[in-house]
């Protein structure tokens, strides 16, 4: 977690004089808190998940192995029958291979998030910064820079174009999204 | 299939998911959690392809390309860079690092077989 991350989780002190900067910092490092914490959840969910995947992997490579070494009577009968089900589930596993990675991808984005929101707090405390369209404009590079998919770009870029996330164009960005994943480049 | 490849990702299910689809193809997988991790396991065991993330603590993916580049050994290894980033800038920065090629998160496993098969 990034050093920031830590300073603007911490709530401000039962008493402490209000200010609309601290009450806002107060209410991101809310939604940062919420957000590590459904993380953790769910990464020692995905964990069980993996597990789980990697003992059916193995069963799957053991029955293989075993339907090679049936005797050769069986070969025609039993093993033909066998290796078609295993070649099924392999497929399966194929595409399960795939959807867990998008597990990992969204991990990346929400810590992303996890820092933009907990900066954001840090920034809106300092009232003199708040209030310069230059410091704004160098927050928002410091964010910018900070994405690294294809996905964070555009939203970044089309939020700072002024089209809202609701504008956004959920199924052109899907397309692009699928040109992308997977893609290879030999140099 | 046959070879070892040294599969570098800092998270644990992606080092699995690899691990799985290149054993299942037949080829011994060294893991390594980053960049400092795995060049201390190339120094001391061979690899036949290193396949790396980017963005890893202590040493990224490039990083560990260009320092990897430099040891006599792995001139000429084939080394996989695969990251959610597919930005043209960081491609080239992996490009002058000494990639071999790019493979953009998520992988579908018969293509990332296809690729290792085709440089190895």
């Amino acid at each position: 977690m990034p050093a920031s991350t830590a300073e603007s989780s911490k709530a401000a002190p039962a008493g402490a004089a209000f200010t609309p900067e601290l009450q806002m910092a107060n209410m991101l490092g809310l939604c940062e808190a919420q957000m590590e914490s459904a993380l953790q959840e769910s990464d020692r969910a995905v964990d069980a998940l993996v597990q789980a995947f990697t003992c059916l992997v193995d069963t799957t490579r053991s029955v293989n192995s075993l339907t090679d070494q049936l005797p050769a009577e069986f070969r025609e009968t039993v093993a033909v029958g066998l290796n078609q089900q295993v070649e099924a589930i392999t497929k399966q596993m194929a595409s399960a291979v795939v959807a867990f990675q998008f597990y990992d991808k969204l991990t990346q984005r929400l810590g992303h998030v996890r820092y933009s929101l907990s900066t954001l707090a840090l920034f809106v405390c300092d009232r003199s910064q708040a209030a310069s369209p230059d410091q704004w404009r160098r927050l928002m590079n410091t964010l910018r820079r900070l994405y690294r998919t294809e996905e964070e770009r555009e939203i970044f870029q089309a939020m700072m174009d002024g089209i809202s996330s609701e504008q956004q164009p959920g199924d052109a960005t899907s397309t692009h999204k699928a040109v992308k994943a997977g893609e290879i480049e030999l140099f | 299939m046959s070879g070892v490849i040294l599969a570098v990702d800092d998270s644990a299910s992606m080092r699995q998911m690899v691990r799985f689809t290149l054993e299942g193809a037949g080829y011994t997988v060294l893991q390594a959690n980053d960049g400092v991790e795995a060049l201390e396991l190339a120094r001391t065991s061979g690899a036949d392809l290193v396949l790396t993330d980017v963005n890893m603590p202590r040493m990224d993916g490039l990083t560990l390309v260009r320092e990897l580049r430099a040891l006599d050994n792995y001139k000429f290894v084939p080394m996989l860079v695969l990251t959610t980033e597919s930005g043209q800038d960081t491609k080239m920065r992996g490009k002058q690092a000494g990639a071999t090629g790019w493979i953009v998160k998520p992988f579908n496993p018969e293509q990332l077989l296809a690729t290792i098969a085709r440089v190895l």
